[in-house]
């Protein structure tokens, strides 16, 4: 089960895998974000966040398990029945989590302040990056004796495509964060490496019985330099759309064209 | 000789349904330049308060017109950069097309801008095109100037053309709401996408001027240059 998670993040450094996997890695519904106009509304009716909520504050105890929901559910005033308002069960509560803490992120590190109120030097793009996924991480600690469930349950046939939608979503929510802007393959190769990394040290958080996760920060940061220079990624298909073009030139000078790249 | 004319009349039937919005796009042309100059500021923080949300069929729209806008915009400069590799010896032709390869890289670089700045996922594409305005640059450029020129209004026929529909899909959205039309985000996009889509038209008079339908197999070579654009529109919105 686990291994579906697993088996996305280190063989991403060539940019050619990353689009493969693209295809279904990607939010490809990435609809217009504006400045202007109130965003969309939350995926949860107001009586599912609600239950769903409460529910959460089961979990350290009862686990992602339907005792959590029921219990969630009785403590906002509804029946156990009610329960079933909830669409997906477990996995909602899952995705609960996931969706509050990636919307939580722009709320809590917020960069400008930070580079203000330190009066530090502005950071880094791969520097933003570490600090939002330390921060998205900390947030599974109430609960991270408990997430093992909920990849379980992430990674059950029915609920992989959403999962891996979430994923792409945080890992998009991040380098927006960082202020990235790129506008080309790098777009792709970013978001692939940094789901990647996320995901594997997600995982190994899970496992993790070091003092302060002092392994996890370690593991985090060998996977940014397994991955070199994250913000350069120079994507391979860039360079080799160069050479396509030199060496469509060449061709051309080769058949005695009077013309120069 | 009858295909000939068919085309010389769809091509005047094209002028005449942008010369209204031309006119208009005039009296809108500094404020034109100004929201240009303010999508290339990046991302900014426009918090206009109490707009509408947007449908999501409205935020799709945007999101594949921008797409697509960004996809086409590349693909002008790599025939461009095409055309220019071939022709920088020659003196005549190298300002002109430089002049408007300089032109297309502004329109890139504004598109480029709006893709970070609303989030939305570029073109997967993008090696695709970029191998394929380029040889279709360099291809034309080959065949002589009136061919590349016969490139060139092909191209911003059809570019002229899907800018217009987007502006008056834009324009249709935003029919009940007073006050998007006068200033707000969808307004600048509106009046950038009016700017780019007359420097595009003044490309297409260039080549007209410099007998683009006199090249060689006009009628084959723009046929299958516009199907190309199509299609390529087509993908580029949603791929
Ligand atoms: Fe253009
Ligand atoms: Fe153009």
């Amino acid at each position: 089960m686990i291994t579906t998670l697993r088996a996305t993040p280190f063989r991403l450094a060539t940019a050619s895998k990353a689009i493969s996997i693209s295809t279904f890695c990607f939010p490809l519904h990435r609809r217009y974000h504006s400045y202007q106009h109130p965003p969309p509304t939350s995926p949860f009716t107001p009586a599912e966040s609600a239950i769903l909520s409460a529910a959460l504050r089961h979990v350290p105890l009862h686990g992602f398990s339907t005792v959590a929901l029921s219990l969630g559910a009785r403590d906002v005033g509804y029946l156990d029945v009610s329960v079933n308002l909830i669409p997906r069960g477990v996995f909602d509560l899952v995705k609960y989590h996931l969706v509050t803490e990636r919307l939580r992120l722009k709320i809590s590190v917020d960069f400008r302040r930070l580079e203000q109120s330190d009066g530090a030097e502005n950071l880094s793009v791969p520097a933003k990056i570490r600090v939002l996924c330390v921060e998205r991480l900390k947030a599974n600690l109430p609960i991270i004796h408990r997430w093992q469930e909920a990849l379980g349950v992430m990674s059950l046939a029915e609920n992989i495509p959403a999962s891996v939608s979430e994923l792409a979503k945080l890992s998009d929510e991040m380098w927006f964060l960082a202020g990235c802007d790129s506008h080309d393959m790098d777009w792709y190769t970013k978001r692939a490496a940094l789901s990647g990394i996320y995901a594997s040290t997600e995982l190994f958080m899970t496992q993790d019985t070091s003092a302060d996760f002092r392994d996890t920060w370690k593991f985090l940061d060998r996977r940014f330099s397994d991955v070199k220079s994250i913000e350069n990624i120079t994507s391979n298909i860039a360079t080799w759309v160069d050479f396509t073009a030199h060496a469509f030139s060449n061709v051309l000078q080769s058949k005695n064209v009077r013309f120069r790249l | 000789m009858a295909n000939r004319f068919l085309y010389t009349s769809s091509h005047s039937l094209l002028r005449s349904q942008l010369q209204p919005l031309a006119s208009s796009a005039l009296s809108h042309r500094c404020r034109g330049l100004n929201s240009a100059a303010a999508a290339s500021s990046g991302i900014s923080d426009t918090k206009a308060a109490s707009s509408r949300p947007l449908t999501t069929r409205e935020r799709e729209f945007l999101e594949r017109a921008i797409r697509v806008n960004q996809a086409g915009e590349l693909g002008a400069n790599l025939i461009y950069e095409g055309q220019y590799a071939v022709f920088k010896s020659d003196p005549r032709l190298r300002p002109l097309i430089r002049h408007m390869w300089d032109q297309e890289v502004h329109h890139l670089d504004t598109f480029n801008k709006l893709i970070a700045k609303h989030r939305i996922r570029p073109t997967a594409m993008r090696p695709l095109w970029n191998i394929a305005g380029y040889a279709l640059g360099v291809g034309t450029a080959l065949l002589g100037e009136k061919a590349a020129m016969a490139c060139t209004e092909a191209v911003e026929t059809e570019i002229g053309g899907h800018y217009n529909d987007q502006i008056r899909a834009l324009l249709d959205m935003l029919k009940d709401d007073k006050e998007l039309l006068k200033s707000g985000e969808l307004r600048e996009l509106i009046d950038t996408i009016r700017k780019f889509r007359d420097e595009e038209l003044e490309h297409l008079d260039t080549a007209v001027e410099h007998d683009a339908k006199g090249a060689d197999g006009y009628v084959i070579l723009s046929t299958v240059i516009r199907g190309g654009c199509k299609a390529a529109i087509w993908i580029s919105s949603r791929v």
